[in-house]
């Protein structure tokens, strides 16, 4: 069975507003941009994102006023361009929680909805004010009689997770090519997986040996390919990061600044309203 | 004088931290740690040639720099590299106390080696939601020796005490433009200063006091070190903190 979706149809189908998505990449790199594009279009609201270190993808939908929560454990751009200020914005006027966690911890937490269970415990985590202010952390007794306290944090259960890859085939079988970062934990704790791709072939089998399937097909629900999908992030080997677009997104101050970025995307995300339209869209 | 030296402060601060990594450590650095990356390089070249150098995206013993343009978490770092372990990997790793050296940033220090990378102000009356301390809380204490950067040192980075406690824990030591602080039994002491700055200065920018009177100065770069810099790193990823 074919899992080949169009952007638009995969964005509309699994994400609802309240849902709590993964992205694939980390920072700068990899982050799937063109479905994070896609859910700022669609305007789905009220979005609890998870992620160890995010980027432009938190702070497009934070700018267009999408997210409810945010458990990360750094949310900036590398040093170049310094604190991501939508994000920023939306914490210090108390519109988005920005729930702070040890990078670790966000990975424990997607590795307790793996295990399905409620939480995990976390080693190492037992002095700092991280604990005290927040309710996702919990230290208790040990229950076996252990002398030390057990740092416990709350299971993150994504909803979605959405993972950016360079080749993959129509039964979502995706090869990552480069850094995995935490795609492999965010594949596996998620209830859906949405697979964009550099390129979508018709079938990976017959490969075994020469290809390493990173996601096997059977764990994704959709495939759509989307050439140029993470940028104006990285993919390495194909593309660096498109300062030029980035530098635009930044400048812009206000919601409708965003949606005229957003429209530069159009062409190249949305490849199936381009058909339909006969080769435009407006 | 700083000014007619042949040297930068990044060069300094660079050198500095990769002098007190040790052959046959295994160290890592996260994202936007430019200068931990490029002092691991160079320890690597010059005195640690058999330290294992881990970092984000998970690349081994990155051989080269070269194709590093902006990042210290970019996918080129694995490219070039031996062979592959995770991030999570690695915080597994240091979880079971065999991590020997976390390179780690912040935003504010105080006298007891609080590290603050949170927030400025208080959860209620938050001034500046800061990006956050991405991996320290867990690696600041599970690692054998956690060394601190940062690229200011003034009374506002260096405080008696910090507005939210991050992490404490293993903290060894902590570099800044004008000196090495140490943390020892609780506290943090003057270690040494770089050239070009005295004692009074570095107490003058403290905003907590220090005690010491008479601390070693840094040798300045050596022109061993600083060619070595200029191979390893061209695009001069070390003083991208100071653009």
């Amino acid at each position: 069975m074919s899992k080949r979706m169009e952007l638009e149809e995969a964005i509309k189908q699994f994400i609802r507003p309240g849902s709590r998505l993964c992205f694939s990449g980390n920072a700068l790199h990899r982050a799937p941009m063109a479905a994070v594009r896609e859910i700022a279009r669609q305007e789905i609201s009220k979005l609890k994102i998870v992620k160890t270190a995010g980027a432009l993808d938190i702070d497009l939908l934070c700018a267009m006023g999408l997210v409810d929560t945010v458990d990360a454990g750094f949310v900036s751009y590398e040093s170049v361009y310094g604190l991501c200020m939508h994000y920023r914005k939306g914490v210090e006027e108390k519109r988005i929680t920005g729930n702070e966690h040890a990078c670790y911890t966000v990975l424990c937490a997607l590795r307790g909805a793996i295990m399905n269970v409620p939480f995990m415990p976390v080693h190492g985590l037992l002095y700092s004010d991280l604990l005290v202010e927040n309710d996702y952390f919990k230290v208790v007794d040990d229950p076996f009689g252990g002398q030390e306290p057990v740092t416990l944090v709350k299971t993150l259960k994504p909803d979605v997770a959405i993972i950016h890859v360079h080749q993959a085939d129509e039964q979502g079988n995706a090869i990552i090519n480069g850094a995995k970062y935490d795609d492999e934990i965010i594949w596996r704790a998620a209830d859906h997986v949405i697979i964009t791709a550099e390129k979508i072939i018709p079938s990976l089998k017959g490969t075994y040996g020469k290809k390493t399937i990173d996601i096997p097909g059977f764990m994704t629900d959709a495939v759509i390919e989307v050439p140029g999908g993470a940028k104006p992030c990285s993919y390495e080997g194909l593309y660096e990061v498109d300062h030029r677009m980035l530098k635009k997104f930044l400048s812009g101050r206000e919601k409708k600044d965003h949606q005229i970025w957003l429209d530069n995307y159009d062409q190249t995300d949305r490849k199936g309203l381009r058909q339909q339209a006969g080769g435009f869209r407006r | 004088m700083r000014d007619k030296m042949a040297y930068t402060t990044a060069d300094m601060m660079t050198c500095a931290m990769s002098r007190l990594l040790q052959d046959g450590e295994v160290a890592f650095h996260g994202v936007s740690s430019h200068m931990p990356m490029v002092s691991m390089m160079l320890a690597k070249a010059l005195h640690a040639p058999s330290m294992v150098h881990l970092n984000i995206p998970g690349g081994v013993n990155p051989s080269t720099l070269r194709n590093t343009s902006y990042s210290s978490a970019g996918t080129e770092l694995v490219r070039h590299s031996e062979s592959t372990f995770s991030l999570l990997d690695v915080f597994d790793l240091s979880i079971r106390g065999k991590l020997d050296v976390a390179f780690l940033g912040g935003v504010q220090f105080d006298q007891h080696g609080h590290v603050n990378a949170s927030i400025i102000g208080t959860p209620d009356n938050l001034k500046v939601r800061l990006p956050g301390g991405a991996g320290s809380a867990v690696l600041i204490p599970t690692a054998k020796k956690a060394i601190v950067w940062r690229t200011k040192h003034d009374v506002r980075t260096f405080v008696e005490h910090v507005d939210f406690i991050t992490t404490k824990g293993n903290l060894w030591k902590i570099v800044t433009p004008l000196c090495v602080f140490d943390y020892f039994k609780g506290r943090l002491v003057l270690d040494s200063i770089h050239p070009g700055t005295t004692v009074e200065e570095v107490k003058a920018q403290t905003g907590f006091k220090i005690h010491e009177t008479e601390v070693p100065v840094n040798a300045a770069p050596t022109q061993q070190e600083l060619n070595t810099l200029r191979k390893i790193d061209p695009n001069n990823l070390r003083a991208i903190e100071f653009k």
